[in-house]
């Protein structure tokens, strides 16, 4: 035993600590390329190391950030983001699994459809099942447990107030970026800012833990636009009863507050359903009221008595000649409908005669007309309210002026201006000469507006005067008259431009008002593109629309009617009797 | 001396880190699946908000209101014979 002991030992001892030394170094170097790896080197070792796991363990998300409300003034949601969950699937996952079937019937899909639409994405890693969810839906089809069949919280915006606005408040796209109207144009203020947030993922792509925020989402803030719904829903509904009763092609309206610039509403026909894409006409999208030009015709006969007046060689009793009815300019005879005899200028614009117009035209020239209707924001700038496709109408601008031109411009043809231009202009019959900026937002009580004075008081109450008789008895909209209101305002009947110049047969009529004419405040402009029939004037196709919607707007803002005016001063009521 | 208690110390101090690690740890998930839940609680609730915003606006729509008016109770917008004009303290005017 002892013998054997030593015997063994002699020879094995150097061997065993010779291996006992390489296992030692070995270990040894392990450690230190461990150490290496793990702590020394950073560039290839802990850092490389680091990186690769987090490529195949760590995922960044967005989180959805909440887009803001717009409102109209009163804080009536015109635009709501309401929380959905979009449902996705990796069709790797999904191929093979009989879990399709019952999925595709959760999702009210045929099973086949929805294989064939697997397939077609066989080579991707990620595909949406069903977008835009309702969160009950979505509860139902997650609830499943299909494996590789997860959701993701989105947000999906809805317009309860629908066609009413439509073109005003416009569209978002399926991933909540504007891309039509107010939408658009204050998209950087109404979205939020996406949040990032880190988590790990197991093998199957599940979230297992979260590392932590990277960025918070911020909201989108809300917007309070200058439109009252209720106002803007009783335009919608006389225009779109109009648009019927008239069979015309198209319309639209605009009403403004003279004193404020704010636009109070504004509708067009024909509309379209913003919560729906189906059958989507793009063409309806347009919001006439700013995006269309055409010539104003005879609603620009008030600008020209402006012109006028303030040349000093007439009055609004200035007597002119209008007979024999027609008078000739160059190779052209511009007619009345009768011969008037010798008329006022009041008369001249109750009657809408183009033989006194002409013979006013004549005596002052084209520039003094030219330049009240520049001075009255027309041409040039655009009314600037920062719509998407806001367009401006153009003032001809020539070296040369024939007879002719000379003339129809001081009845409103060879200028174009777009519906909000032209209700514009007419603010400053109604804010005693001066114009204010216009906006699509609720301006702050007691804000200070820059008031550009356009003309003086005095021919502002003048013009409005005239304005108001043109609703009288001898003018050519009486149409326009509101029960127990003075209202002012004048038609416009203008031929559309074709290919080959004026067409015979096919006209838009015009009104823009002023109401009320005691205390005028509410101006309202009105397109009616095409109307069908015999009433196709001004007078007999807008007027109509122009009253029913301005008895809506006095009555919403209870102003007083013109009675109790008169009854006020019979009585001494005015002014704390 | 020292050369017993350093150990000891050093060994001590491994073990009390090493269970506030795993104490962190546990905080660190239940306040996490605290702000899970919150944030949850936030969703549903923006869910019962703009489902609410949706259900109220639509109730108070100008449409539903003066079909309710014109339709069920028959009302019609007052004529000018019966208005009366009233007058506030103080002469003010409206």
């Amino acid at each position: 035993m002892n013998r054997s002991r030593v015997g063994v030992s002699k020879p094995a001892l150097w061997r065993l600590v010779f291996v006992a030394f390489c296992l030692f170094v070995l270990s040894g170097l392990l450690i230190s390329r461990l150490v290496v790896l793990q702590v020394i080197d950073r560039d290839r070792g802990v850092g490389f190391l680091q990186q690769q796991g987090a490529l195949r363990s760590v995922r960044t998300a967005e989180i959805p950030a909440y887009r803001g409300l717009v409102t109209d003034r009163r804080g009536q949601p015109l635009a709501v983001s309401t929380p959905v969950v979009s449902i996705w699937a990796n069709p790797q996952q999904l191929r093979d699994s009989a879990d399709v079937v019952q999925l595709a019937t959760t999702m009210g899909q045929t099973p086949e459809a929805l294989a064939e639409r697997i397939n077609l994405y066989s080579d991707k890693q990620f595909m949406y099942l069903a977008r835009h969810q309702t969160p009950d839906q979505a509860r139902a089809i997650l609830d499943l447990g299909v494996p590789g069949v997860r959701g993701e919280r989105e947000y999906r915006r809805f317009y309860p107030a629908g066609e009413v606005v439509s073109q005003l408040v416009g569209l978002t796209n399926v991933d909540g970026e504007g891309i039509a109207g107010v939408e658009l144009a204050y998209n950087e203020w109404l979205r939020g800012q996406t949040g990032k947030k880190r988590y790990l993922k197991d093998l199957h792509g599940d979230a297992i833990r979260n590392i932590g925020v990277i960025e918070q989402a911020r909201s989108g803030k809300s917007l309070a636009l200058s439109i009252d719904l209720r106002l803007q829903y009783l335009q919608h509904r006389v225009l779109q009863r109009a648009m019927v009763e008239t069979g015309a092609a198209a319309g639209a309206a605009v009403t403004l507050d003279a004193r404020t610039g704010e636009i109070l509403a504004m509708t067009n026909h024909p509309v379209f359903n913003p919560n729906s894409r189906e059958g989507f006409d793009y063409a309806a999208t347009r919001n006439r009221v700013v995006t269309d030009v055409f010539e104003p015709g005879s609603t620009m006969k008030p600008l020209t008595l402006v012109a006028a007046l303030e040349s000093g060689e007439y009055t609004i009793e200035s007597l002119i000649d209008t007979s024999p009815g027609r008078v000739r300019v160059g190779r052209k005879v511009l007619p009345d409908p009768r011969n008037y005899g010798e008329i006022s200028v009041s008369r001249v614009i109750e009657k809408s005669s183009q033989v006194g117009v002409t013979k006013m035209a004549q005596q002052m020239g084209h520039e003094p007309i030219l330049e009240v209707f520049q001075r009255f924001g027309l041409g040039g700038e655009p009314s600037s309210i920062g719509f998407p496709g806001e367009r401006s109408g153009v003032l001809p601008n020539r070296q040369r002026w024939s007879d002719i031109e000379k003339v129809t411009l001081a009845f409103g043809y060879g200028l174009t201006a777009t519906p909000l231009q032209l209700a514009h202009a007419y603010a400053v019959f109604a804010n005693e000469g001066s114009q204010v900026p216009l906006t699509l937002l609720k301006r702050n009580e007691g804000e200070s507006l820059p008031i550009r004075q356009v003309i003086s008081p005095e021919i502002a109450g003048q013009v409005l005067e005239v304005l108001n008789r043109v609703t009288g008895s001898e003018g050519t909209a009486q149409k326009a008259r509101v029960d127990g209101f003075r209202v002012g305002g004048k038609t416009g009947t203008v031929h559309k431009v074709g290919d080959a110049g004026y067409l015979d047969d096919k006209y838009v009529a015009l009104f823009v008002g002023v109401a009320p004419i005691e205390n005028p405040r509410f101006v309202t402009a009105v397109v009616v593109d095409q109307p069908k029939g015999d009433n196709y004037g001004g007078g007999a196709a807008a007027a109509p629309i122009y009253s029913a919607i301005t008895d809506g707007v006095l009555r919403l803002h209870n102003a007083l009617p013109a009675e109790s005016h008169e009854a006020r001063q019979l009585v001494g009521l005015g002014g704390g009797a | 001396m020292t050369l017993r208690v350093l150990p000891a110390c050093l060994l001590a101090a491994a073990l009390c880190s090493a269970l506030a690690v795993v104490y962190s740890s546990h905080v660190v998930r239940e306040l996490y699946s605290k702000q899970q839940s919150v944030e949850y609680q936030q969703w549903a609730l923006q869910e019962d908000y703009s489902r609410l915003l949706l259900e109220h606006s639509t109730l108070a729509s100008p449409h539903r209101i003066i079909s309710i008016a014109q339709d069920d109770l028959a009302m019609q917008p007052p004529q000018l014979s019966v208005h009366r004009l009233v007058q506030f303290q103080g002469g003010q005017q409206r």
